[in-house]
């Protein structure tokens, strides 16, 4: 355990771990397909975007009070932002439409990363639930 | 009263960018002018700084007339952190030009334009123009509003325009 978690990656596989021992699952993280150069239908609000749905686990939920978190791991969100070239994972969170979680839309309201030396092993999502 | 809100975006991001062709966002990875109707776009884009957030608020239509006459609240909001090579000490600067070109867009005459109906633009067919125009007030400047780093404000428009037979 000790020599595991003498690098960054071995937090992140460490974190893995204990998140899928933990019954950790997958979510989709919904995002918007690029905007269409000059397209006026877009901006006026007649066209609807295409939607991508990424697949991210393991992920497991954390509630505390009325707050609802997510623990996602650290490797799946850094594959993303690999594949899609995003900038950062709050870049990321921040433009993403949303998360699917068992046909539910959650609102990603805000996100942090816990680190182990400078480097995110997993991140902390603030969801807010649709409104029924 | 959708024809004279979408007009109305169309004339004003045409009057900024003919302004200041440089004030532009990226937006779901689209470089565009630096203008966006909130109603129109995701939540995520709800705070961008250094363009102008168009925000309907008030509508009324008095019904007294021949025709029904709409008037709506058109809020426009922005916000500006100054530039970051400067550390943000010219914030201040930056507020007064999007002001200067908000004030010289809304309050340029003509003060008004044949209303137009982009609904045809969802299936591929070409705006329409309508038989009415649609006409606004010179924009009202709210106060200055500081916002952690960055220096707000919030500017009103009154729009207005006969409803047409038929129209949204």
């Amino acid at each position: 355990m000790g020599e595991l978690l003498q690098s960054s990656d071995g937090a992140i596989r460490l974190a893995d771990a204990v998140m899928r021992s933990a019954g950790g699952r997958m979510v989709w993280l919904r995002l918007a397909a690029p905007a269409v150069q000059n397209a006026d239908a877009e901006q006026l609000g007649l066209a609807t975007p295409a939607y991508q749905d990424v697949a991210l686990g393991p992920a497991t939920f954390h509630k505390a009070n009325s707050v609802i978190k997510l623990l996602i791991s650290a490797s799946a969100v850094h594959e993303v932002l690999g594949s899609l070239g995003f900038d950062s994972a709050d870049v990321l969170f921040e433009t993403a439409v949303g998360l699917f979680i068992d046909d539910l839309l959650y609102k990603i309201t805000n996100s942090y990363s816990s680190q182990a030396m400078g480097m995110p092993y997993c991140y902390w999502l603030t969801l807010e639930p649709p409104v029924r | 009263m959708q024809n004279a809100k979408d007009t109305f975006y169309e004339v004003l991001r045409s009057r900024l960018v003919a302004l200041n062709p440089e004030r532009t966002i990226v937006l779901r990875g689209v470089v565009r002018p630096g203008v966006v109707v909130e109603e129109n776009e995701l939540l995520s884009s709800a705070a961008l700084p250094d363009c102008f957030r168009l925000r309907w608020s008030v509508a009324q239509v008095d019904a007294d007339g021949t025709m029904p006459l709409a008037t709506l609240v058109c809020s426009v909001d922005y916000e500006t952190a100054g530039t970051g090579m400067n550390g943000g000490m010219d914030r201040g600067r930056a507020l007064a030009a999007m002001d200067a070109e908000l004030q010289g867009a809304v309050n340029a005459l003509p003060r008004n334009v044949l209303k137009t109906n982009y609904s045809g633009l969802a299936n591929g067919t070409a705006a329409l123009a309508m038989n009415t125009r649609a006409w606004w007030s010179e924009v009202a400047f709210g106060a200055t509003i500081t916002k952690d780093d960055r220096l707000a404000r919030t500017a009103t428009v009154q729009l207005m325009s006969y409803q047409e037979a038929g129209e949204l």
